[in-house]
């Protein structure tokens, strides 16, 4: 095992690449990239690996929320995932929607799931092999999973409203423009403005780039610590919600939080700043 | 109210079914290296930056023959999406030769034609950025020209 993983809480949850590139043809496992850059799987991706699309395989079309327990089984099903596979991530912007899907998975209680610590970045920075060749694995026979556990790993705005006005940890993940409201939306994406800019308030402010090294690893369990325990003065048995602007981002802390550093209470808002800046009667603060 | 090549290059898109779509999107894709300036290859305007709209930098460069016809090249940072690499390559394909006044009447309303109903999302957006910066290159250019007439007069 990387040496730098068995420090952190649950090191169970990180591969690294020379890992991976040892198990590409490791039937117990699934290799599937999540991308934020809808094409990107299409241009070459790690041997093996299946295709899991944010919006079109893990949203409801119709309803914003997450697909039904049905079509969650028929899509680990089409991409020959039982209950017994071993789940890998990965993808691009530092893994945030491989974090994201990974999520997604364990409100319907996948068990075996790991992410790859650098995800397609450091994959490439390494020259390692990439193809454009779409694996084809035979259909399996997942179980319709009894429920979604929304409840233990997700929160909506009423839990949220309840959260801070009990003064309960609410870190907020985003920018620190968009935290203080100078801007709506996070620097690259202007389109994605909503009506009102600042933070929900009590909420602390700490970017999820935080947590992440130049190479999109994480950092260090001990960086970690400094951050979310010293900076931010987490408790273990604190009852944690992050959020960000759509929830993407806040997975990647979410992961930190509740894997890497072991807190056992920690939810995602994936509600987040496009609902709560635009619900109407939602209070709101501005300002660092 | 196209220029004549980036109507055909429309045309065939929005005619192809989903899946070729995507494979001629990610063909164009790959072409967007070539559309950088060559070594020595002289411009009237260049402007390189990265700004809010995209998520790394992007270079557009701008000659403009005697006809008054616009030829580009554009350079793509590493983490510009496949989707902008793949409308920087439409649009090279589709803008090179045209009127500078045709440039900046180009109406963005094709994109979604071109990219189709799928791909069109909250994150795919930077599919209209690299218009947006021909065309402000183009305005620049001529901004430039009219300010030095008006100088020289």
């Amino acid at each position: 095992m990387n040496p730098k993983f068995s420090a952190y809480a649950n090191p169970d949850v990180l591969v690294d690449t020379e890992w991976l590139a040892a198990h590409l043809n490791d039937p117990n496992i699934r290799i599937v990239e999540s991308n934020e850059d809808v094409l990107l799987y299409d241009t070459g991706h790690i041997p093996g690996a299946v295709h899991i699309d944010w919006r079109r395989d893990l949203n409801d079309q119709v309803v914003r929320d997450y697909v039904g327990t049905e079509e969650f089984a028929q899509l680990c099903r089409r991409n020959g995932i039982t209950p017994d596979t071993t789940v890998i991530f990965y993808g691009d912007k530092s893994n945030w929607w491989s974090c994201y899907a990974l999520w997604v998975f364990t409100l319907f209680g996948h068990k075996n799931m790991k992410l790859v610590d650098g995800g397609r970045a450091k994959w490439e920075a390494e020259g390692r092999p990439l193809t454009r060749e779409v694996p084809k694995y035979p259909e399996t026979q997942y179980p319709v999973p009894a429920e979604r556990n929304d409840a233990a790993h997700r929160a909506y705005f009423q839990q949220t409203l309840e959260h801070m006005q009990a003064k309960k940890p609410l870190v907020d993940v985003r920018s620190p423009k968009e935290f203080s409201g100078e801007v709506t939306h996070m620097p690259e994406y202007p389109q994605e403005g909503v009506l009102r800019g600042g933070h929900i308030p009590t909420a602390k402010s700490c970017p999820w780039a935080r947590a992440a090294a130049p190479d999109a690893t994480f950092k260090t369990r001990e960086e970690l610590e400094g951050i979310y325990g010293g900076e931010l003065g987490l408790k273990h048995g604190d009852d944690i919600i992050a959020y960000c602007r759509i929830g993407e981002r806040s997975s990647h802390t979410w992961f930190v939080l509740k894997y890497l550093l072991g807190f056992p209470n920690v939810r995602n808002y994936d509600g987040s700043w496009t609902e709560w800046g635009n619900m109407v009667r939602s209070p709101i603060e501005k300002g660092a | 109210m196209y220029p004549e090549p980036l109507n055909d290059l429309i045309d065939l898109f929005e005619h192809l079914p989903e899946q070729e779509r995507r494979e001629n999107l990610i063909v164009m894709s790959d072409g967007a290296a070539k559309c950088g300036p060559k070594e020595g290859e002289p411009f009237d305007l260049e402007d390189v930056r990265k700004d809010e709209e995209c998520t790394d930098t992007v270079g557009i460069f701008l000659r403009v023959d005697e006809g008054d016809r616009a030829h580009f090249a554009v350079s793509l940072g590493p983490k510009v999406q496949t989707l902008t690499k793949a409308m920087t390559s439409i649009l090279c394909r589709g803008l090179n030769g045209a009127k500078l006044q045709e440039v900046l009447e180009v109406p963005a309303d094709f994109v979604p034609r071109i990219i189709g109903a799928e791909l069109v999302r909250l994150r795919s957006q930077t599919v209209y950025y690299v218009l947006s910066r021909m065309k402000t290159a183009v305005k620049m250019f001529m901004d430039r020209r009219r300010a030095a007439a008006a100088a020289a007069a």
